[in-house]
């Protein structure tokens, strides 16, 4: 597992080779009959080739707002990012592509895949006609190549007799099969980058390991990099390499698996970790920790921490001076007063 | 239960559907028939104008009062006397100038008479007068009784003398017209079949025609509707915002005029001949020739007023089923495989309101129907030929005395049409809907 040198907002981009992409200073705000609303502010992170990161964050918080971001999914008239905002894709800003050029990376380079399997494929087409006609579009390969291929890509993502599936109508379908259709359907063009918006949460708990698993060995093999958006913290253990943690609209943390689980800095990834329910004879009549408070309203944030209201370590400062993402201890915080070894251990 | 593909599964839903399967027999029927009208000149608008009878007569053959026996039987001589009475008068001309009477022509005329498909008897027009005048004799044997339903009514001797001289009278009036080999008979009695209208002309010929009308009007005005209708609905909901904006207006508007009243407004407007003649102006009389005729005589005028309306049903109901299907995941994930919006709209949310489509047809085609017998009914619909409409209409003063074949057979086919429309619409909606298994 490599170790965590996640570069703050002010390096340039592009500087390692091996980064695919990397979302700077991405602010997001949406025009509303309230006024401007901004969702996403200040976030900046990086995706290197076959990688596999985990962007957690409990709902609301922004994660989704900025894969789409990264996808330019959002309506464009009453989408606003920020001017310095940079989201480039191996040196190249996205967020200054048109329309007719942002067609050739989605899909193609950057595919995606979605919450819910049962409705991520259309239901009048059969999985072959739909795998099919992603390689249309994207590649130029003729009938049998392409029918050759999407069986190839169905027995890829592990399905069964893939010459029978492939007319079959996704009714015929179950959950887990259906998310590896979609699998295999973002896989289709060998994107350098998957963005997996909670692909596992409506799925049952075998089925999820398993589809886990299988997006592990995929990217492995293909070396595609994975950013894996969810707010479940087993699942990112068990699968991710980094960590990047949301708070409002805000990233608040960012480091390896290993360090975040051992040893959170920020006191709101502290408080998620804790909010786990654990088994065992120690945690036997504990009551589950939860975080008091709510997370402050997008019309109404405070201008310093964002996570001050609800912080058991909250101190002055906090509710004055936003704090900056700064390198600590081998990982970024957004914190005044980070909590870990190296400081003080509560 | 996972074999085969949605296709041959909606097939055999709707096979093992029975009441589908009958309509869909039923509405098979109807449109061959218009067809044969269409394209087969099965009925033509001449054979709508023609007379084919007595008027008001009864169909199936009903058994009339002895009184309208009589007049029946006295208007099929009466047929034969004209032409003969035209013949005396010729003959008597050509005398008076010292010619030699053309009898010939006169015969040729005589042969020339048609009453649907009765001929006159293949005889001299001297052996016709004769049959003619034997008929007159039996018919002043009956016109010695004041009133003849009263007397055949009252029953006894005087009742059997009637029966038995109008017997007689029928006998001699078929006397004065050709034998008919089976076939031709067959299709007397098939044009009788529902009786006479008013003028004498066939209830069955007229509604087998309106069917043409009927299935046209449904046919093109719900094609052009649901064309409509579908490309501004999908366009609406897919793509929102002004164009979302401009649409509901459109459809709001229109909306809020009550649609018979709309619906007056354009058939009137097309009917003065004004557009018609400018448009006419306009392409160097390549008009008229294109549609086959100035537009009032055409269906043309009900097509527009019918479509300028109808299309906001289906608009409506496609663009909420779009702006539902826009959120869909798997339209979502078109869009992130890279397609174009284009392309995501005709191949991935097209197919999946097809089945609206297809309902939306098939309640517009029984709208425009009903729409088109109420314009007709109002005298302002179709001008020329037949329709329900105008049977209903020509109807009303027959229904008061208790003569009800004309408004029974248009309405009888009109329900038949109609009903069996809106069964198959409804189990097309539980058959179809790709998100009922």
């Amino acid at each position: 597992m490599s170790t965590v040198t996640d570069k703050s907002a002010t390096q340039p981009a592009g500087e390692q080779a091996d980064v695919v992409l990397s979302v700077r200073n991405l602010f997001t705000s949406f025009r509303t009959d309230q006024g401007e609303v901004n969702a996403v502010s200040n976030v900046s992170f990086d995706l290197k080739r076959g990688e596999f990161v985990g962007l957690v964050g409990e709902s609301g918080c922004g994660k989704s707002v900025t894969s789409k971001s990264i996808m330019r999914l959002l309506p464009e008239f009453v989408t606003v990012y920020g001017a310095e905002s940079q989201i480039l894709l191996t040196g190249e800003n996205l967020l200054r592509y048109s329309e007719r050029q942002m067609r050739d990376v989605r899909g193609n380079r950057i595919a995606m895949i979605f919450q819910e399997p049962m409705t991520a494929l259309n239901p009048v087409f059969t999985i072959g006609w739909q795998l099919d006609e992603a390689l249309k579009y994207h590649t130029n390969l003729n009938r049998r190549q392409r029918r050759d291929r999407v069986i190839e890509l169905l027995d890829m993502v592990e399905i069964p007799n893939p010459d029978r599936r492939y007319d079959e109508y996704p009714h015929q379908l179950s959950g887990g099969m259906r998310q590896r259709v979609v699998i295999a359907m973002a896989l289709a063009c060998e994107p350098e980058i998957l963005i997996a918006d909670e692909p596992t949460t409506a799925l049952d708990v075998t089925i999820q390991a398993q589809i886990l698993k299988l997006m592990k060995d995929l990217q492995e093999r293909t070396g595609t990099a994975i950013l894996l958006i969810t707010h479940d913290l087993g699942v990112v253990a068990q699968t991710c390499e980094r960590v990047v943690v949301m708070y409002a609209g805000q990233v608040v943390e960012s480091a390896s698996v290993t360090d975040l689980f051992h040893d959170p800095a920020h006191p709101y990834s502290k408080a998620l970790l804790e909010s786990i329910p654990r088994s065992g004879q120690k945690q036997k009549g504990r009551r589950l920790a939860t975080i008091p408070g709510i997370v402050p309203s997008l019309f109404d944030m405070p201008p310093a921490c964002r996570f001050a209201e609800r912080c058991p370590l909250r101190q002055d400062k906090c509710d004055q001076v936003l704090p900056e993402i700064t390198d600590h201890a081998g990982r970024s915080v957004r914190c005044h007063f980070p909590v870990n070894q190296n400081s003080e251990r509560r | 239960m996972s074999e085969g593909s949605t296709e041959s599964r909606s097939l055999r839903k709707f096979l093992r559907h029975k009441p589908a399967m009958i309509s869909s027999v039923v509405i098979a029927v109807y449109l061959v028939v218009a067809a044969a009208v269409i394209l087969g000149d099965l009925v033509t608008v001449a054979d709508c104008d023609r007379r084919y009878g007595p008027r008001t007569t009864p169909g199936f053959g009903a058994t009339q009062e002895a009184e309208k026996r009589l007049q029946d039987i006295v208007w099929y001589a009466e047929q034969i006397e004209q032409k003969l009475e035209l013949r005396e008068k010729l003959r008597r001309r050509s005398m008076a100038r010292g010619e030699v009477p053309a009898d010939a022509d006169i015969e040729q005329e005589l042969r020339g008479l048609r009453i649907g498909n009765l001929r006159p008897a293949d005889v001299s027009a001297d052996e016709l007068q004769d049959r003619l005048d034997g008929l007159w004799d039996t018919v002043a044997g009956l016109d010695e009784f004041d009133d003849l339903n009263e007397a055949s009514a009252a029953g006894g001797e005087q009742a059997a003398t009637i029966s038995r001289l109008l017997q007689t009278a029928h006998r001699q009036m078929q006397s004065l017209y050709a034998d008919q080999s089976f076939g031709e008979s067959f299709r007397r009695d098939l044009h009788l079949l529902f009786g006479t209208d008013v003028a004498g002309r066939s209830v069955f010929l007229r509604s087998i025609y309106s069917i043409r009308v009927a299935v046209l009007v449904g046919v093109v005005t719900g094609l052009i509707s649901v064309t409509i209708g579908s490309l501004l609905g999908l366009a609406a909901g897919y793509f929102g915002g002004w164009v979302d904006g401009l649409v509901t207006w459109l459809y709001s508007t229109f909306a809020s005029i009550p649609n018979i009243v709309l619906l007056m407004v354009l058939a009137y407007m097309f009917r003065g001949g004004e557009v018609d003649r400018w448009l006419n102006d306009r392409t160097g009389d390549g008009f008229r020739s294109l549609i086959g005729g100035s537009l009032d005589e055409t269906l043309i005028p009900v097509f527009v007023a019918f479509s300028a309306t109808f299309w906001i049903g289906p608009c409506r109901v496609i663009r909420g089923e779009t702006l539902k299907l826009r959120e869909m995941e798997y339209v979502q994930a078109a869009q992130v495989m890279g397609y174009s919006r284009l392309r995501i709209l005709l191949r991935h949310v097209l197919p999946n309101i097809s089945h609206l489509l297809l309902i939306n047809f098939s309640l517009l085609f029984i709208g425009a129907i009903k729409s088109e017998v109420i314009l007709s009914f109002l005298g302002i619909g179709v001008k020329n030929g037949a329709s329900w409409g105008l049977m209903i209409d020509a109807a009303r003063d027959e229904v008061l005395v208790g003569f009800f074949w004309q408004i029974g057979a248009a309405t009888a086919l009109m329900f038949g049409l109609v009903l069996a429309f809106n069964i198959l619409s409804d189990a097309l909606q539980d058959i179809l809907d790709p998100k009922h298994v």
